[in-house]
């Protein structure tokens, strides 16, 4: 299943699930990337790490590694 | 009088503090929660009949804790006592707002929300229907804008309506599998604890998910085996754990009030900060752009302070001082007790006194880089380089101001949220050469290295880099081993902070230093100096605590090229501040010169004029570094006046490559008392202090080894 870091910049994706560790997988979800949501991979750092998503219409900065933890569904 | 007592929280990014200033104003009380070093803010004032006391909450995106600050708002909301809660709402974040206001709810205490930044939301083009929002969740709702402070006293109103009517939120709908097991769950609390009244739902959730550290300090009676029964039904039935299909319902009630009570325009258009963010956090520019925003209010903050360091020390150690001689004199005060005011009291106070203008100037400036923003793009900018260290993007601001003071830098610490991210940056910050070093370096320097200065300079601030970066690593992968913490962060918009709101927020963290750290400083100040002095009036430098000190400890020093005592003595003298180092090396190799005493004026009105003068120079001198900001900077490594005498002495005592050794040892080993008093009020342990000292110490005598036989063999 495709992953939020493998997707790309601007697309649109729906969250299908999230894994992780139950500390990580919580704070994920508590700020808002539930089963169902729709965000968007909007920018990432210079270095390549972190990336900048837009969910619930914030943006949220998490690492690639917490991307990682995030199965998506491609929508556009 | 009623007292109402109000705990005020919130989503951070939300204007609360910006909203408790607009409320409490000059009532505001500061202080931290027991323990630890957040703050907490307080405000009682009246309001008609009645006192409202408000308790700001750090701010918190859950009640399931995951930093300090989090922590402290949980523990307070479900065990303390109080009478209304206060949420401060981001309106133009309403949906994740309102995932932590059913939380709220859950505790069934009346309950106001401020839809806070609503100007905000009308410019975006969001409409909320406020009369709905408050029936769904029959709570009281009031728009506001805490910066203009618009909207507080509808807010009192409203607290004051729902502690009346106790206004309890409505018991929200959890869905047949949850509202179940809260039947069981009360059933069984029942019976295992008779007395029990009400038990709120809160509580219960609490229960079943297990937040043992909470549990244990509610002190109620049930059987964990049969709770965890209870709660394992959600896991056969939904194929998740009881945590995370609650955390699914509360964020879909969330969702079903947000839709029901906001519009938001069809098509999203693109917000100021997003155009900003386009070029602040762009792939080339990004980088660039923040060391270039870094250097300037790097340059700000030394350009205004430094003037006004002179302009204290002139004040404390000329002028006040004279006059506390005199005074002294004229009571026919003991010698002894005359040096002990002046140099050990007057001293301290003189010390932490001349701290307060760059501490003041760099709490500004980072104040004003959290207010806006800024402070989250530069974390996401640096976080991947910092991140190889063990560190996250926020420790990087921190660790660029050492290269100023290390104290401030330890304030600065408290931008993450993370204990043993601040502690693990904290750590490493002495190793970032401060400019109260450079001196030291100045006098070696000339002595020895006179053709190669800058190279010099440079191979010492680049080593310190290293080694901190070194340490950083290996303190991550034992010290705070295991404690890898993801870092998910929000990037709120950009807002312009109001002058008021930074001025309070700079004030209450300088508050902080001049009575927590100064008294440290005072203290450790009076140790020093009684290792100087004591015996008392010792004829040789060498024979007080500290001459005898430095004998003791020289041998330590043989394998680093500088094993006599003057030397070791002077290190000793570093403890308080790194720029001593050098007045000590002049005092003893100098031959302990007698101090000119000049006969000295006293008269008030020409102290208090000089005074003016001196303060109206400083000024003028602020202002014109400010407009001159913009040269190049370049490390001026000028010889301190006191040491121009003593470079044949230590000509004579230093080879080339001891005088390195020296350097880098200066460079590493423990930076200051007033940094280890700012660790000691920030990290609240002198454990950690003492760790701290243990470690750059031995660093220091490595790394200086290292050198000092590396040196040998070239030099």
């Amino acid at each position: 299943m495709p992953k939020l870091s493998e997707s790309k910049i601007g697309q649109k994706v729906k969250v299908l699930s999230v894994e992780g560790p139950p500390l990580v997988k919580q704070r994920l979800k508590e700020m808002g990337i539930t089963p169902g949501v729709e965000l968007q991979i909007v920018r990432v750092a210079p270095l390549a790490d972190p990336v900048d998503v837009v969910v619930r219409g914030y943006h949220l900065s998490i690492r690639k590694k917490e991307a990682e933890l995030i199965e998506v569904e491609v929508l556009s | 009088m009623k007292e109402i007592k109000i705990a005020v929280v919130g989503n951070p990014n939300t204007g609360k503090s910006s909203l408790i200033n607009a409320i409490a104003k000059a009532k505001l009380q500061v202080g931290n929660w027991p323990g630890v070093t957040v703050e907490k803010k307080e405000a009682k004032l009246s309001y008609k009949e009645y006192t409202l006391h408000f308790i700001d909450l750090p701010g918190a995106y859950s009640l399931t804790p995951y930093s300090i600050d989090e922590a402290i708002a949980r523990d307070f909301l479900f065990l303390e006592d109080y009478d209304v809660i206060l949420c401060v709402v981001d309106t133009t974040n309403l949906e994740r707002n309102l995932y932590f206001v059913v939380q709220l709810m859950e505790l069934e205490k009346p309950l106001v929300l401020a839809l806070n930044m609503f100007d905000e939301a009308k410019r975006l083009g969001y409409k909320v229907d406020i009369p709905l929002l408050e029936q769904i969740l029959e709570v009281r709702a009031v728009p506001t804008v805490a910066v203009k402070e618009q909207g507080i006293e509808e807010l009192k109103e409203a607290l004051v309506e729902v502690f009346e009517k106790k206004l309890v939120p409505k018991r929200l709908p959890y869905g047949e599998d949850l509202e179940n097991l809260i039947e069981k769950v009360v059933f069984h609390l029942k019976a295992f604890n008779p007395d029990l009244e009400r038990i709120s739902l809160g509580v219960i959730f609490k229960i079943l998910e297990g937040d043992d550290e909470l549990i244990n300090k509610l002190g109620l009676k049930f059987d964990k085996k049969e709770i965890e029964n209870i709660s394992s039904h959600i896991k056969t039935v939904h194929e998740v754990g009881l945590s995370d299909y609650l955390l699914d319902i509360r964020y879909g009630l969330a969702t079903g009030v947000t839709k029901k009570v906001l519009q938001r325009p069809e098509i999203r258009r693109e917000t100021l900060t997003e155009k900003i963010d386009k070029i602040v956090l762009n792939r080339v520019l990004g980088i660039p752009l923040f060391l270039l925003i870094m250097w300037i209010a790097f340059k700000i903050a030394f350009d205004v302070a430094n003037p006004y360091i002179d302009f204290l020390d002139k004040a404390i150690n000329e002028i006040f001082k004279k006059w506390i001689e005199a005074g002294l004199s004229s009571l026919g005060a003991a010698d002894w007790l005359s040096s002990l005011v002046l140099d050990g009291i007057v001293g301290g106070v003189g010390t932490v006194l001349s701290f307060i203008p760059i501490i003041g100037m760099i709490m500004l400036m980072i104040t004003f880089l959290e207010a806006t923003g800024y402070m989250a793009r530069a974390a996401f900018l640096m976080d991947r380089i910092m991140r190889s260290f063990g560190l996250q993007g926020k420790a990087f601001i921190p660790l660029l101001m050492g290269f100023g003071c290390n104290v401030p830098s330890v304030y600065a610490c408290r931008t993450m949220e993370q204990e043993h991210e601040r502690k693990l940056t904290m750590f490493v910050i002495p190793f970032m050469s401060c400019g109260a070093r450079l001196p030291v370096y100045a006098l070696f320097v000339s002595a020895f290295f006179a053709s190669y200065s800058a190279e010099v300079l440079l191979f010492l601030y680049v080593l310190g880099i290293i080694v901190a970066l070194t340490i950083a690593i290996i303190l991550h992968k034992t010290y705070f081993k295991g404690i890898g913490a993801p870092f998910i962060m929000e990037l709120p918009p950009y807002r312009v902070p109001t002058l008021k709101n930074l001025a309070i927020h700079t004030w209450l963290k300088l508050r902080h230093f001049i009575i927590k750290a100064g008294t440290w400083i005072l203290a450790f100040n009076i140790i020093v100096w009684m290792a100087l002095n004591l015996p008392w009036k010792p004829e040789k430098p060498e024979d007080s605590v500290l001459g005898k000190l430095g004998h003791v400890i020289s041998p330590v020093f043989k394998p680093l090229g500088f094993g006599d005592w003057a030397s070791s003595a002077s290190l000793l003298t570093g403890f308080p501040a790194k720029e001593v180092v050098v007045s000590t090396m002049a005092q003893i190799y100098g031959g302990g010169k007698e101090e000119k005493s000049e006969e000295k004026s006293l008269s008030f009105k020409d102290d208090l004029k000089d005074l003016i003068l001196t303060f109206v120079e400083k000024t003028k001198e602020a202002g014109l570094n400010l407009v001159s900001s913009f040269r190049v900077v370049s490390i001026s490594a000028e010889v301190p006046e006191e040491g121009v005498g003593i470079l044949p002495e230590l000509q004579k005592r230093f080879t080339p490559a001891s005088a390195l050794s020296f350097m880098v040892f200066t460079l590493l080993y423990f930076p200051c008392m007033v940094y280890a008093a700012a660790v000691k009020t920030e990290a609240g342990t002198f454990k950690f202090v003492l760790q701290i000292i243990l470690v750059t110490l031995t660093t220091a005598w490595i790394v200086s080894f290292l050198v000092y036989q590396f040196a040998r063999l070239i030099f």
